[in-house]
């Protein structure tokens, strides 16, 4: 079987035209063009339900799949959002968290929030959580996690104050996360008053769950 | 037809893999990004196996990502990262013998979180045994991990949730029990004694314990 | 609400990354069918289409902070859907489904002329392109269905114009060889 002159291939590409072909190649050039223009070149519509398909696979990964279940759980209304004050936590001393609990316990028990609240317009799967850590001699703290991709330039703490307590607040989606708070750019630092789990390199990550009613240590 | 309507702006600078790696699943371009290029061939062969065997991938790519962010040799991290894949099979099977057939991403991945926190498969299956709908095993693995973390033995945590499902508590009530354990320890108990005392609460005697909100027909001991 | 014709993909993008998740529906409208006749052409039915460019919109969101240029979503959002394709085609060999005799797979749309030599041989085509590796296919398709030059094409998949030419040539060959043996 004989295969197209390399002249009607180059026709094909658009880089010739018949003219420049000698005569004895035209009926190959012909019907190689004939072969060509047969391709079906219709426009393919798909359906207008594939845009509510996706959306709706969408909306539930904005969630993983362990945060769809919490979320489920909490039976998502109207979230109030609560800027919690989690306990102080210390590097390189010692503080009671049972004492940094009393402190929440007593904000519990008298049923009122310490921080005002504000109603979330279109974020009904988010909350905002304070992270504090007690770091004096730092000269830069950030916190990395599963909800960050454990990237430590994503969510650098501030200075409040002159006292060495850095804090930041972030917008986290309902489920559970690990984290730790990076000192200089250099030391990984569990959340002493959050539980642990080991992280596999020898190291410890905190962990946290959210709940639309506001974040707990686990 | 014109091209434009294909492309458009996009034909300029997009940046370009090559047909290898776009022919291979999506995990190099995320690797790539975050993981030096020494870890991304074994990672991406971690990855590529487990995901043949049905288990979900993302967890192992977090989990080399955040070895790297953390300066983590390689070799560490790629150990970390097939202890992750083994345990992500071990929970599969676990839930599997648990009876649920399928289990979904989310419970195989908390699974391997609990066995991460100290559970032993058994007790893996066994939560997975009680986790039947309204309990989903993501929530229960879950919390009894963080139990464990806490510091309640894992035989304990065990017996609270199922004692707690037993009891028809409501699937929203066992997210609480975590932060309920601390609580009592802040108010000087071991992790143990807190659990110990919610356990107590629940009538503590398995099924024939006090039925809670959701009790079903008419209890003598309904309160 | 704005009217989301003149928004740019950029701003959208930015928008559903800030966490507007319901916007990133402007960008599923607006490219619902733009790779749509690529994938059908690639995979062989407008139902296999629909659930590669179904399964990469939801890919292309879940991996929304990997586009390094959101202007240029468009072009990403391709790779997506050609990943896709390649994927497709290499499980429907494995499970041995490649829709391969299965003419109507891949037929070309009831011409209103009616002619039912032309259609024969349409249909003969599409068969044919069927039978080209993907690669084959895929060239063939960007260049004479989407009408893409050489240097566009392989600005978008990473392949040099001179090795592009040669699979062309090479699928021509192929095609001319599958015509004369199908009729």
């Amino acid at each position: 079987m004989t295969t197209y002159h390399e002249l009607v291939k180059r026709l094909l590409d658009g880089e010739l035209t018949l003219a420049d072909l000698p005569p004895e190649l035209h009926p190959q050039a012909r019907e190689a063009l004939h072969l060509v223009a047969a391709l079906d070149r219709e426009p393919v519509t798909l359906s207008p339900e594939l845009v509510g398909r996706v959306m709706v696979s969408v909306r539930g990964r904005a969630l993983s799949p362990a945060r769809r279940v919490w979320r489920w759980l909490a039976a998502p209304r109207d979230f109030e959002l609560r800027l919690r004050v989690r306990p102080l936590a210390i590097w390189g001393g010692a503080v009671a968290a049972a004492a940094a609990l009393a402190l929440i316990l007593g904000h519990l028990s008298t049923g009122t929030s310490p921080v005002p609240v504000a109603r979330t317009a279109s974020s009904d799967n988010v909350v905002f959580v304070r992270f504090v850590l007690y770091a004096p001699g730092a000269k830069r703290v950030s916190v990395a996690g599963t909800f960050n991709q454990w990237n430590q330039e994503a969510a650098p703490l501030v200075l409040a104050g002159q006292d060495g307590v850095w804090t930041t607040t972030l917008a986290l989606p309902v489920g559970q996360h690990q984290y730790a708070f990076v000192v200089d750019g250099e030391r990984w630092v569990a959340d002493p008053a959050a539980p642990a789990v080991g992280d596999g390199f020898g190291r410890r990550n905190s962990v946290i769950a959210v709940t639309p009613q506001g974040a707990r240590t686990l | 037809m014109r091209a434009l309507g294909f492309m458009l702006a996009a034909v300029g600078a997009i940046a370009l893999l090559p047909l290898h790696a776009v022919t291979a699943q999506d995990i190099p371009a995320r690797l790539l990004e975050r993981v030096p290029a020494n870890m991304v061939d074994s990672v991406q062969r971690i990855a590529q196996d487990a995901a043949a065997h049905g288990l979900p991938v993302e967890p192992l790519l977090l989990k080399a990502i955040e070895g790297s962010a953390k300066g983590v040799s390689a070799e560490r991290v790629i150990a970390a990262v097939r202890v992750l894949a083994a345990r992500l099979g071990e929970s599969r099977n676990a839930l599997r013998e648990a009876g649920i057939p399928a289990p979904s991403p989310g419970a195989v991945e908390s699974g391997a979180d609990a066995l991460n926190a100290g559970l032993n498969a058994s007790q893996v299956r066994d939560l997975g045994r009680v986790s039947r709908p309204p309990y989903d095993p993501v929530v229960t693995l879950q919390v009894v991990a963080a139990l464990t973390a806490l510091g309640v033995p894992a035989p304990q945590g065990v017996r609270l949730m199922a004692h707690m499902i037993h009891a028809g508590r409501e699937p929203k009530d066992l997210l609480e029990l975590p932060n309920e354990v601390q609580i009592s320890m802040a108010r000087g108990a071991t992790a143990a004694e807190a659990a110990e005392g919610l356990d107590a609460a629940q009538g503590g005697q398995g099924p024939q314990g006090q039925q809670g909100q959701q009790g079903e027909g008419n209890n003598p001991r309904k309160p | 609400m704005d009217s989301s014709d003149t928004v740019t993909d950029g701003e959208i993008v930015r928008a559903v990354r800030a966490g507007d998740v319901e916007r990133y529906a402007v960008l599923v409208a607006r490219y619902r069918d733009r790779f749509a006749r690529y994938a059908a052409r690639m995979l062989g039915s407008r139902d296999a289409a629909e659930d590669a460019v179904q399964d990469a919109l939801v890919r292309a969101f879940d991996r929304l902070a990997d586009c390094r240029d959101p202007d240029k979503f468009a072009g990403w959002l391709f790779l997506i859907v050609r990943n896709r394709c390649f994927a497709e085609r290499r499980r429907q060999h494995r499970e041995e489904r490649v829709p391969e005799g299965v003419a109507a797979a891949f037929v070309a749309p009831e011409r209103s002329d009616g002619a039912v030599e032309q259609r024969e041989r349409a249909d003969s085509l599409a068969w044919s392109v069927g039978q080209l590796t993907p690669e084959q296919r895929e060239v063939v398709i960007l260049k004479h269905v989407e009408g893409l030059t050489y240097e566009e094409i392989g600005r978008l998949t990473g392949s040099t114009v001179a090795s592009l030419k040669m699979r062309m040539h090479r699928a021509y060959d192929r095609l001319r060889e599958l015509m004369t043996e199908h009729l």
